[in-house]
């Protein structure tokens, strides 16, 4: 059995302290055959994100019988597993030996590809979605000025204006650490805390936005797969994400493109015009998308990186703060 | 060919166990809402019993033949007639070309009805499923429901197996207040849920919310106590947490209202979890009535649930039928 501190209730399976080299991880049963493996405290922490898609590569690569898939996401992993086959207790035990195995923390190399997407901001699809909005669910949502969330998620974090948050969101490669909710939905963040944009979400939440859109709520930025419902405030409008009907070569295997580990950024800004060229050549599969399919992520590097970078990014925090109190939250 | 002369209010193709291996790029299972039910039709007919059939929800759906096959009706009585004469549920019955069966209104407990056709339905696998999964316009036939028109390809029909029913004292029986055995889920108490919280859940008659479907099934409102005041950095709600992975058939709990995670449902989100339906008490939740049943949650053991899969896997086997 794991080494656990006694703190054990229903439905805590097992609590193993955090030690040299390694956050608290607790073993949480979720049903008859789930169990959910958490890192670290509720605080958003990216870097709890490489321990565990180190963890899920080693649980995959493992090939544990009576394992059935896992799904990552920032701070947890949520194991699928065939409770009739695989005891819970085995299951940590299991768990428990691979993660004393990963190589330390510092020296973790993860696969991670670089994509780029092409990007519209403060494109016709998302300001007639918005329009829509102020007409028949909010008329004084403060979240939107102009028509757009833009220039709200400037005066939010402390930009002199829309276009500095449009630098802004081109300025750091974005870290998906999830995929889900919707297909392929990925859940991004930013990797250069210089430019980590923080927004409040919708309220009452938006029932339209259109496929491709661009939106962060929290920390986070999303990409919409499809048209559907959503919360995060839009900036924009990229190129198909997913596509069931796999019209290009980059949905020839699977219809959803992204992965967890895989890092995005956005490039380069086109008009509406360029943007529908752009997406008609995805469907008639002619247009290649820009995907390094090998390229690796050293955490120790970007360890470096974080503490080189961390006065500046301190800095941005303090006045996102102080522009935040004196901004109107929806 | 199965040609749909009628899809009724919503008629999907769907598999068992649909796709399963998708949780981590945002895909739920799909698959019958009741995979019991859809699984005995398979058997009767002699398919496999996870082979690709319909799921017909809510009842008015017609379906014509083109050649010679088996078929079986299995869940909520919607009336079935094979060219206008009726027939019984739970059992297989032979069919020629230029047949009919057609299924009329719901009479009686249960909601949703399944048809397996010998050879199966021969729609395109997609992602290892034939299973309709609508949120990704994905499975089934062209990712949606059926209508009047479809032309449904169907397998090659193999040992065929006629004039058979299930043991009528194997037959499920159906009700309007469930009882529906489900395992503490991540969230549960003591660290989110206060233990009254959770003795509340495991005693009151939930009634489903007629705003239920294959995405969520919703339950009433409830002022629950939580163990925390806020959900900290995850938002201004005790209900938030940082997102993580949901289980299929969590009992999702967003702000006061709780949401039945069904077979189409979100794979991930920042709401906590308080219960998982146990694997082998899904099939129930695929026959209760939106807006009118009532259910309550009897708490279950993770040995207890998988005595309960044991059980159902038993019952779905040929010594359960007998001829006729």
């Amino acid at each position: 059995m794991a080494q656990h501190d006694g703190q054990t209730s229903g439905v805590i399976l097992a609590t193993v302290p955090a030690r040299e080299g390694r956050p608290k991880i607790v073993y949480r049963q979720a049903g008859d055959r789930f169990m959910l493996v958490e890192f670290g405290d509720m605080e958003f922490d990216l870097t709890m994100s490489f321990r565990v898609l180190g963890l899920n590569q080693a649980l995959k690569d493992h090939g544990l019988d009576g394992l059935i898939e896992t799904v990552p996401a920032i701070r947890s992993i949520l194991i699928h597993y065939d409770s009739t086959r695989l005891k819970p207790d085995r299951l940590i035990q299991a768990v428990e030996d691979l993660y004393e195995q990963l190589p330390p923390f510092e020296t973790l190399t993860i696969p991670s590809r670089r994509i780029s997407l092409p990007i519209a901001f403060n494109d016709r699809w998302t300001r007639a979605d918005i329009a829509r909005y102020v007409e028949h669910i909010r008329k004084d949502a403060p979240n939107i000025i102009n028509g757009n969330n833009l220039e709200y998620g400037a005066m939010y974090n402390g930009l002199r204006d829309a276009e500095e948050l449009m630098e802004y969101v081109m300025a750091t490669e974005w870290w998906s650490a999830a995929i889900g909710f919707f297909p392929g939905l990925p859940f991004l963040y930013p990797l250069d805390r210089r430019y980590a944009i923080v927004l409040p979400k919708y309220n009452p939440t938006r029932p339209w936005t259109p496929e491709g859109a661009v939106g962060i709520a929290g920390p986070c930025l999303a990409i919409y797969p499809v048209a559907s419902a959503g919360g995060y405030q839009l900036f924009g409008r990229t190129i198909p994400i997913y596509d069931p009907k796999q019209r290009n070569a980059a949905f020839a295997e699977n219809p959803i493109l992204l992965r967890p580990g895989d890092r995005v950024t956005f490039g380069p800004r086109v008009s509406d015009e360029e943007l529908i060229e752009i997406r008609e050549a995805v469907y008639n599969g002619t247009y290649e998308y820009q995907i390094d399919h090998d390229a690796t992520f050293d955490v120790g590097e970007y360890l470096r990186f974080l503490e080189e970078t961390r006065e500046e990014a301190e800095a941005f925090r303090r006045r996102q703060e102080e522009a935040a109190q004196r901004t109107p939250v929806p | 060919m199965l040609e749909v002369k009628s899809g009724g209010i919503e008629t999907t193709v769907q598999d068992y166990p649909g796709r399963v291996g998708l949780l981590d790029q945002g895909i739920f299972p799909a698959g019958p809402m009741d995979d019991l039910a859809f699984r005995m039709a398979n058997l009767l007919v002699g398919n496999d019993p996870g082979a690709a059939g319909l799921e017909v929800t809510a009842g008015g759906a017609e379906f014509a033949f083109t050649d010679n096959r088996v078929v079986a009706v299995c869940g909520a009585d919607m009336q079935p007639r094979i060219n206008g004469e009726p027939i019984e549920l739970w059992r297989s019955y032979e069919v020629k070309a230029g047949d009919t069966l057609t299924l009329g209104w719901l009479n009686g407990p249960g909601f949703r009805s399944y048809v397996a056709v010998s050879g199966g339905i021969d729609v395109p696998v997609v992602l290892g499923s034939r299973a309709t999964y609508a949120p990704g316009e994905i499975g089934g036939y062209e990712g949606r429901a059926l209508k009047e028109g479809d032309q449904l390809p169907l397998g090659n029909t193999g040992n065929a197996t006629p004039g058979r029913r299930v043991k009528p004292s194997l037959v499920p029986t159906y009700t309007s207040e469930w009882v529906v055995e489900a395992v503490r889920g991540p969230q549960a108490d003591p660290d989110y849920f206060t233990t009254e919280d959770m003795e509340f859940f495991f005693s009151h008659a939930w009634t489903l919310d007629r705003n239920s479907n294959r995405t969520g099934y919703r339950l009433d409102i409830h002022q629950w106590q939580w163990a925390r005041k806020t959900g900290g950095v995850a938002g201004g709600h005790p209900s938030n947490i940082l997102d993580n992975g949901y289980p299929v058939g969590a009992v999702n709990v967003a702000g006061d209202q709780p949401i039945i995670l069904t077979v189409d449902g979100p794979t991930l989100g920042g709401f906590v979890c308080c219960a998982v339906v146990a694997m082998g008490a899904m099939w129930k939740l695929g026959q209760m009535v939106p807006g009118w049943d009532k259910l309550r949650f009897k708490e279950v053991d993770i040995a207890q649930a998988a005595e309960l899969v044991q059980q159902m896997n038993q019952l779905i086997s040929e010594e359960s039928l007998e001829g006729v």
